[in-house]
């Protein structure tokens, strides 16, 4: 940090500690005690319940009688209070589940350590060889099989959302007539609404046995079907993000260009596509991380055995993906096995949640460069 | 409609004449287009004849045709015959697509037929790159019509010439097992010709040029949303269709049928959705399961929307846009992505050692309300943020405190965002399956004597926490995981219920039809909330 950055930082820091102690003179000191002990009973009954102490409930006793206290007497300063506990309690789900799956897994990645160059590496051993056998010796947890299946229909499914997906933002954001509008955006939201059991019901009645006996496989479950079912689940939200991208392209461009005599279709190509295009890859970034977390339709459509398929690009045949490895296995799942689950949940959390920042990161950027609210 | 608005009526009888050929061509190709889908789905066998003539010849003879007409219409338009104003090239993504399409066809043709091992790969890279250099270099009209028209026409060839039949079959050489066969091949490929086609038609039509490039670009776009729309339809009608005879059956209507609500005997008696499941009942029904959802819905709507709108006030009135609301913003939407199955593992982990260490209704309320949280709110702070600055400042103007403008005009201002993303929240997780897979759910079949009822069930104790609540603490269903245990039970339902399928796709009618009036109010409360704005 340069020298000019630090006195910057000071000056802001001071700034908000003064901020603090105006805001501590300026409150009543009986509003403040309120406040105090509605906090402190707030905390320990949260430290209790994280100790999974039953004693919990008297803290949380004690801060709804603190709060309803203040709310009577002091009710700005407590409203205020409250909703920063709201907003904390927010971020803090995100961290205890980050907590809470890590630590679940660690078992699993010390028992599958591999050593590298002498360095004892753990849970490597999982990501280097694919066997998942938690019955017969010798027993190993290996991802790969799961995670060559999650890859393959994220794929497929990304192949089936991200074009008809953006096309139809397209027609919903540029083309379509308001009437027609009316119709096909509240129709995309319904898309989303359809459960992804039932998805995985009617792929599982209907789609599945039909590709079984069109390909003439073995068995039931094809990565190509599910891949094809969780693309079609993706689709609303590629279409919801992407419309949102490219209606925030400002009016003013588009009629710039059109002014000039080209066609709409001409406007849409060469104004409105490339100032939203980063807008547009966020969406279809969120579509592939929906398609990756798919549980139910991937559980009930797969064969649920932990293999990779022969040869690797077969889509015919649907073994197991990280997701419906989880739904399939906890039931009978206990001690490593157990573990070796949760370890496939941080995978799946992981990568979306780096997919997700990512987005962010491409939307932020979109929303600065247009210089608009969006 | 912009372009269309400008167009005149000054046409000349030819290119009129030329452009029903093209338009014809148009509705070849969504004839074409119908007839693979119909036969894709087996509507229309393809081993069967109509009127006489096999399916097959058909759809190659109008594929010859399409292509014909296609081809046509490019070289007309090339020689002066008609009068079109085309670009100097058809563009690269034209030709790169175009490219890709023959490489793939002549690749599968040469492997399949000729067996020239990686010489016909070579074979078909040649092939592509002709087709690209063919679409890129000579003018629009030959270029988008040539190589579309010529794919039509090699495809139509193959089912003519009986290359491809009714029982033609490719054995891929997989170690698992897996052929193309001729009622998935044919289709497809027809499909696949009748598209391109249909663009190169739809393009001809619009004269090429940039408003024939508009044109082929809409047809595409018009179809795909029609597409949606029509995958959608075809979804709810159907398992409506399916769903109907199972939810009716041994549905009575008459005075004091049905069972007794609040002591009046209701005048309809409907078992699937007012039973549960037992040895001697008649009929049987998902009524804990119904019951189970209602419940989650309400627990998990207790613990989010309190804290969702709260936090999206704090982030909209309070907070300085910063590092902080930076720092949510980036939780709320990790969270909002976050795999519901991730949620179900943490439930598992966090919430059951902590409830009696058992899968519990409370545990799977919690875990959708962590759930449900992010999308109260995003959708809370959206509504928030639209709230004018001036309604605020006028406001503030009175004198009145920062707390009373929120609570007297932000909140009551946003409130129809709220409400409406608040319903649509709960319609996506009252479809939830995966997070109270691991948290809540117990047996596939419940008995209608173990329905929960909450409200009954608080009792007080010496020892702490003091208050219990033991139907709170109990593993119970819900619509969703009904219909999952409904199909992993496989063949041990038939002792259960009468007919396996129908109980299943009346669950799955019931679960939707749950779900989707949650989404129906939320978008009504949408429309109703803007009309009424719109008319202020």
């Amino acid at each position: 940090m340069t020298n000019t950055q630090v006195n910057a930082t000071r000056d802001d820091v001071m700034r908000r500690l003064r901020g603090v102690r105006d805001f501590l003179t300026d409150a009543e000191p009986a509003a403040l005690v309120t406040v105090g002990a509605m906090s402190i009973a707030l905390i320990s009954a949260f430290i209790a319940f994280l100790l999974a102490s039953p004693l919990a409930i008297v803290p949380f006793a004690l801060f709804v009688v603190t709060a309803g206290y203040g709310w009577l007497r002091h009710q700005g300063l407590t409203a205020r209070t409250l909703t920063f506990a709201t907003t904390v309690s927010t971020v803090l789900i995100l961290l205890l589940i980050t907590t809470f799956i890590v630590v679940e897994s660690i078992p699993i990645l010390q028992y599958e350590s591999a050593t590298v160059l002498g360095v004892s590496v753990p849970g490597l051993r999982m990501f280097t060889q694919a066997r998942w056998d938690a019955v017969s010796p010798p027993i190993r947890y290996s991802m790969v099989p799961m995670i060559h299946g999650t890859v393959m229909v994220t794929a497929i499914a990304t192949a089936v959302a991200a074009p008809l997906g953006v096309s139809a933002a397209l027609f919903l954001s540029e083309i379509a007539p308001a009437t027609v509008r009316e119709v096909v955006k509240p129709g995309v939201e319904i898309l989303a609404g359809i459960p992804s059991i039932v998805y995985g019901f009617i792929g599982f009645t209907i789609l599945s046995p039909w590709a079984a006996d069109q390909f003439r496989t073995t068995g039931q479950g094809s990565y190509l079907f599910v891949g094809i079912v969780v693309g079609l689940m993706a689709l609303p939200t590629v279409v919801s993000v992407a419309e949102d991208a490219l209606s925030s392209v400002p009016e003013s461009m588009k009629s710039g260009s059109l002014a000039m005599g080209t066609t709409d279709w001409q406007t849409m190509i060469s104004i409105t596509i490339p100032a939203a295009f980063s807008g547009v890859s966020a969406a279809v970034l969120l579509g592939v991380g929906r398609a990756i977390g798919e549980t139910m339709a991937a559980t009930v459509m797969l064969r649920g055995v932990p293999k990779l398929t022969e040869p690797l690009y077969n889509a015919f045949y649907g073994q197991e993906t990280l997701t419906s490895l989880v739904a399939n296995n906890y039931g009978e799942a206990d001690g490593l096995q157990m573990d070796a689950l949760f370890a496939a949940g941080v995978i799946l959390f992981v990568t979306v949640l780096f997919i997700s920042i990512g987005s962010q990161y491409i939307e932020w950027r979109m929303r600065r460069k247009l210089g608009g609210e969006g | 409609m912009m372009a269309g608005a400008t167009r005149t009526r000054l046409v000349s009888r030819e290119t009129s004449r030329a452009n029903a050929v093209a338009g014809v061509a148009v509705v070849l190709a969504a004839i074409l287009f119908a007839m693979s889908l119909a036969a894709l789905f087996e509507v229309i066998p393809i081993s069967d004849p109509i009127a006489g003539i096999p399916v097959v010849a058909i759809l190659g003879g109008v594929l010859m045709l399409l292509g014909g007409a296609v081809i046509a219409f490019g070289l007309g338009s090339y020689l002066g015959a008609v009068e079109t104003q085309p670009s100097p090239s058809a563009g690269v993504v034209a030709a790169a697509a175009f490219g890709i399409v023959w490489l793939v066809l002549v690749g599968i043709a040469v492997g399949r037929f000729l067996s020239l091992g990686s010489a016909g790969w070579i074979v078909a890279l040649f092939v592509g790159g002709a087709a690209f250099a063919v679409t890129a270099v000579p003018r629009e009209d030959i270029g988008s019509t040539l190589p579309a028209g010529a794919a039509c026409l090699l495809v139509g060839a193959t089912f003519l010439t009986g290359a491809i039949g009714p029982e033609w079959v490719w054995e891929l050489d997989f170690e698992q097992t897996a052929s193309l066969t001729a009622e998935f091949v044919i289709p497809v490929a027809t499909l696949g010709a009748a598209l391109l086609a249909g663009w190169a038609a739809a393009k001809a039509y619009g004269g090429f040029g940039a408003r024939g490039r508009r044109m082929g670009a809409y047809l595409l776009i018009y179809l795909n949303a029609g597409s949606i729309v029509g995958v959608l339809f075809l979804l709810l009608a159907f398992t409506t269709f399916r769903g109907l005879p199972g939810l009716f059956t041994g549905v009575e209507v008459g005075p004091g049928v049905g069972p007794s609500v609040f002591g009046i005997a209701l005048p309809v008696s409907l078992p699937f959705v007012m039973n549960g499941v037992a040895l001697l009942n008649d009929f049987q029904g998902v009524l804990p399961a119904i019951v189970g959802t209602i419940w989650l819905v309400i627990g998990a709507v207790l613990f989010a929307v309190p804290l969702g709108v709260g936090a999206a006030i704090f982030l909209t009135e309070y907070a300085e846009y910063g590092r902080i609301t930076q720092i949510v913003e980036v939780a709320t939407n990790g969270l909002w992505s976050t795999p519901s199955i991730v949620f179900g593992l943490f439930g598992f982990a966090f919430l059951i050692p902590r409830f009696g260490g058992g899968k519990s209704l409370i545990s799977g309320m919690l875990t959708l309300g962590f759930m449900l949280l992010p999308l109260v709110l995003i959708t809370s702070r959206e509504a928030m943020l639209a709230v004018p600055d001036e309604y605020r400042d006028a406001s503030a103007a009175l004198g009145v405190s920062k707390w009373q403008t929120i609570r007297s005009v932000v909140v009551p201002s946003a409130l129809p965002g709220v409400v409406t993303g608040v319903i649509l929240g709960v319609g996506r997780i009252a479809g939830e399956t995966a997070p109270i897979l691991l948290t809540m759910t117990g047996g596939t079949f419940v008995p209608g004597g173990q329905t929960v009822d909450v409200i009954g069930g608080f009792e007080f104790t010496a020892a702490p926490p003091f208050v219990a609540n033991p139907e709170l603490l109990q593993a119970t269903t819900a619509l969703p995981f009904q219909l999952y245990a409904l199909i992993t039970a496989g063949v041990g339902l038939g002792d259960n219920v009468a007919s396996p399928e129908q109980f299943q796709w009346a669950t799955a009618f019931v679960l939707l039809l749950v779900v989707l009036s949650f989404y129906a109010i939320g978008i009504g409360a949408r429309y109703y909330f803007r009309r009424k704005l719109n008319h202020e």
